[in-house]
């Protein structure tokens, strides 16, 4: 027993491997899905441990670059980097501050500083940077590396917190230069995903006023940022208020709001009416909620809070609401307060792509590419039994073919790496070209009738597998550009045909050789 | 069932000149069908979406005259309108213009259609797109000419395969051009499968030939045995991946089976008739030289 095992050691390996894949395809411990984002993911429930891809199981794909700038090798000359930030900035006309971000790792070394505003050519920076003092090395078009890890970090936050499970955001780099950001979330339409990551969602609140009565009225910027807040609830709604958002101020902000609120005449006896939308210029001093720098609500104080902030006793208990037009709203507020905002806008319909399936057609396209791939393998077999007439020889040939699929199907499931359309057509192309090389081993091997000795079926085995050694070696050269290469969906079909060569050359080949080595020489 | 007989072609009737004819007609058409194209069109293919830019959606239609409720939805002239036999979906495409997805998804969905897909590329984004996937192709021809070479250390045998694994990729994109398909990400996948089975059989040939004792119609005969039985398979496979996958709408699949299709029974051509001549040639005179 134990002899025949080891004659036959490439078919022992074969079926412990394909034994192996069907644990890690069917056995439920192995699932690999529960590393993303969102455990409460509810995919991947199926009968088998696979994932899909968003082909198959629907939902919204956005891949698209951060817009911006960075001068690189920027002498800051003692200054911090917040001073650069603001010369900077003071230099460009309709730039602020946050759009300006000015990094540098070690004092005394050169830093870097990227400029975020979309309507900035370079030009125009290159001369603010000249004007602001600072000398630097040279302007790139794409943006520093920390600046994309804090553009994934909000993104995954933001996605998260708008409670969209399994989502995942990735940094994707292609060999001419771009870096791009892929943002992938299951089930959802692709315009939600868009609202919900396509702005910065700078959140601020200003206190709109005119505290000297001279009717000149000025708007106090930034009295409120995300920064002061302790704590941001859910949206919420509520006969009284409306949508809102409760939140909570940071004990150190809360004094200094309050004497905002005071001194302005927001926190005046019997609160304030806020009448901004009608009449800007006699209204009672007013909230304004400011995203990306437009004004989405305004609001006046009620009287029991304004009696508290005059009277102090607000810092203590520092809570706070803040109101908007509609639910939605509410909620946009909400995830950008507690995610943050974007360091710069990402160019969707400049230079990105967006795709969207629905779920329903995602489960057809499932369903269909495996019947698809099922028919496929089945004409294969029988074009293999209508030249072979011999079960002998083709019905191992057809049962390697599926063992193939079967231990690449088990290499997907444990890397756990999404099947989409074109990983399916991959695995189609590999059964065609391992089921041409078996059959380079089946003419070769029985070529000149009969195989009676071991000897001369070693032999012509092997000059058999030159030729499958050189062919599998050029399809894999072919192939290597499109894995490495960032061409969206290509690469799973690139990685999966290289895969599948390597997986037929190694093991099921030299295995399907040894199964026609026994039937043909024991007779 | 069908009995699959590999025919014998009586090769010592014809020259290598008549062999070579079939082949070399057929890759000088091609060729200049892609370069007309590239002359006419400044590409030498027609561009799909992910290289041109811009947004294509499937929609469910319900109701009368589907094609004029498309027409009148939408407010951008659409580029091309495709039905899926298999659901009666509607695939419409737009060039990269003035109106953003973003409208086209809002007039869809004013229209009461159902959008079951949705892709949108910016133009800069396919231009890129474009540069790496003519990258990818030179690189992965240029790498396969090498391990060719490599192996077979001579001139004649090499350049046949290289030749005919470029032919085998030449005449089905000009193929593609006639027929109006365009070159997307999925046929540009199937272009590089394709030099891997073209070389395949090429290397079964050669090897037959060279690295045999006996008879060059003997070895050919042998070769031919197996290459075709190999070719065939994989065209029966891709021939009913391709229909299947027209019939469900599955675009890049059916994309990726049509040019494989084409290709191989190039390659079929290309491998019996023309490295089959060169090496004759090669074998009965270059080596003598």
């Amino acid at each position: 027993m134990i002899g025949k095992i080891k004659a036959n050691w490439r078919v022992t390996m074969l079926i412990i491997i394909v034994l192996a894949a069907l644990v890690v395809l069917f056995v439920p411990a192995f699932d690999a899905s529960e590393e993303q984002i969102g455990n409460e993911s509810e995919q991947a429930q199926g009968l088998t441990n696979l994932q899909y891809g968003l082909d198959l199981a629907g939902g919204t794909r956005i891949r698209a670059p951060l817009i911006g700038m960075t001068a690189t090798g920027v002498e800051f000359g003692g200054d911090s980097e917040a001073e650069v930030a603001a010369a900077v900035a003071e230099e460009l006309p309709d730039t602020g501050t946050t759009d300006i971000i000015a990094r540098q790792e070690f004092e005394d070394e050169p830093g870097t500083v990227e400029v975020v505003d979309p309507d900035v050519s370079e030009s125009e920076f290159a001369d603010a940077m000249d004007r602001a003092g600072y000398e630097y090395d040279e302007i790139q078009d794409v943006l520093t590396d920390e600046t994309h890890d804090e553009a994934i970090e909000v993104l995954e936050g933001k996605v998260n917190q708008a409670g969209l499970s399994g989502a995942t955001v990735q940094r994707a780099d292609d060999p001419t230069g771009g870096t791009f950001i892929v943002v992938e979330v299951p089930g959802e339409d692709r315009q939600d995903v868009l609202d919900l990551i396509q702005e910065r969602g700078e959140v601020r609140v200003d206190i709109y006023h005119d505290s000297d009565g001279d009717g000149n009225y000025t708007t106090e910027q930034e009295a409120l940022t995300r920064d002061d807040f302790q704590s941001i609830s859910t949206a919420r709604q509520s006969d009284e208020s409306g949508p809102h958002v409760p939140v909570t101020v940071r004990e150190d902000s809360a004094e200094e709001f309050q004497q905002k609120a005071v001194e302005t005449g927001l926190a005046q006896e019997g609160g304030s009416q806020c009448t901004y939308d009608e009449n800007p210029e006699s209204t009672d001093p007013c909230l304004l909620l400011v995203v990306d720098g437009e004004i989405v609500n305004s609001f006046g104080m009620n009287p029991g809070l304004a009696d508290s902030m005059r009277g102090g006793s607000w810092a203590q208990d520092p809570s706070f609401i803040l109101t908007t037009t509609s639910f939605e709203e509410a909620q946009r507020v909400s995830v950008n307060l507690r995610a943050g905002a974007l360091p710069a806008e990402l160019d969707i319909f400049g230079a990105g792509t967006t795709s969207f399936i629905s779920p329903t057609q995602g489960e057809q396209f499932q369903t269909n590419a495996l019947l698809v791939g099922i028919l496929s393998v089945l004409t294969v077999a029988g074009v293999v039994f209508a030249r072979y007439r011999e079960p002998k020889v083709a019905l191992p040939m057809i049962v390697t073919a599926f063992s193939e699929v079967i231990i690449l199907l088990g290499f997907a499931a444990y890397l756990g790496y999404p099947l989409d359309l074109a990983v399916i057509a991959g695995f189609i192309a590999v059964i065609g070209t391992g089921v041409d090389d078996l059959i380079i081993i089946a003419d070769e091997v029985m070529a000149q009738g009969d195989v009676s000795s071991r000897k001369v079926f070693d032999s012509r085995f092997k000059k058999a597998f030159w030729v499958i050694g050189v062919a599998a070696g050029t399809t894999i050269i072919a192939m290597s550009p499109l894995a490495v290469l960032s061409l969206g969906d290509l690469r799973g079909f690139a990685i999966f045909t290289i895969l599948g060569v390597l997986v037929g050359v190694l093991i099921t080949r030299p295995a399907y050789g040894d199964i026609l080595r026994h039937l043909m020489t024991n007779r | 069932m069908v009995d699959i007989a590999v025919p014998e072609v009586d090769y010592t009737q014809y020259s290598n000149r008549q062999l070579v004819a079939v082949p070399l007609v057929m890759l000088a058409v091609a060729l200049l069908v892609i370069f007309g194209w590239y002359v006419m069109t400044g590409a030498p293919a027609n561009l799909g979406l992910e290289f041109t830019g811009g947004t294509e959606l499937r929609i469910d239609v319900e109701g009368d005259d589907p094609r004029g409720q498309i027409d009148e939805a939408f407010s951008a002239e659409p580029q091309s309108v495709q039905q899926v036999a298999a659901d009666g979906a509607y695939i419409v495409s737009f060039r990269e213009g003035e109106i953003s997805s973003s409208e086209l998804e809002q007039e869809a969905n004013d229209a009461g259609f159902e959008i079951q897909t949705i892709d949108q590329v910016s133009a800069s984004f396919g231009g890129d797109t474009q540069i790496l996937a003519l990258g990818g192709i030179a690189a992965a021809f240029l790498g396969m000419s090498l391990i060719v070479f490599g192996m077979f250390r001579t001139f004649v045998p090499s350049i046949a395969v290289v030749a005919s694994a470029f032919s085998d990729i030449m005449i089905p994109l000009a193929m593609m051009n006639l027929l109006g398909i365009d070159l997307t990400l999925g046929t540009v996948a199937a272009l590089l499968m394709l030099i891997g089975y073209s070389v395949d059989s090429d290397i079964l040939l050669n090897n037959s030939i060279l690295r045999r004792t006996g008879d060059f119609y003997e070895s050919t005969h042998r070769a031919m045995r197996t290459g075709v039985t190999m070719t065939l398979t994989s065209m029966a496979a891709m021939a009913v991946m391709t229909v299947l996958s027209y019939l469900f709408g599955i675009q890049i699949m059916t994309a990726i089976g049509l040019i494989l299709v084409v290709g191989l029974a190039a390659d079929l051509m290309n491998t019996y008739l023309l490295n089959v001549s060169l090496l004759r040639w090669y074998v009965h005179e270059g080596v003598k030289r």
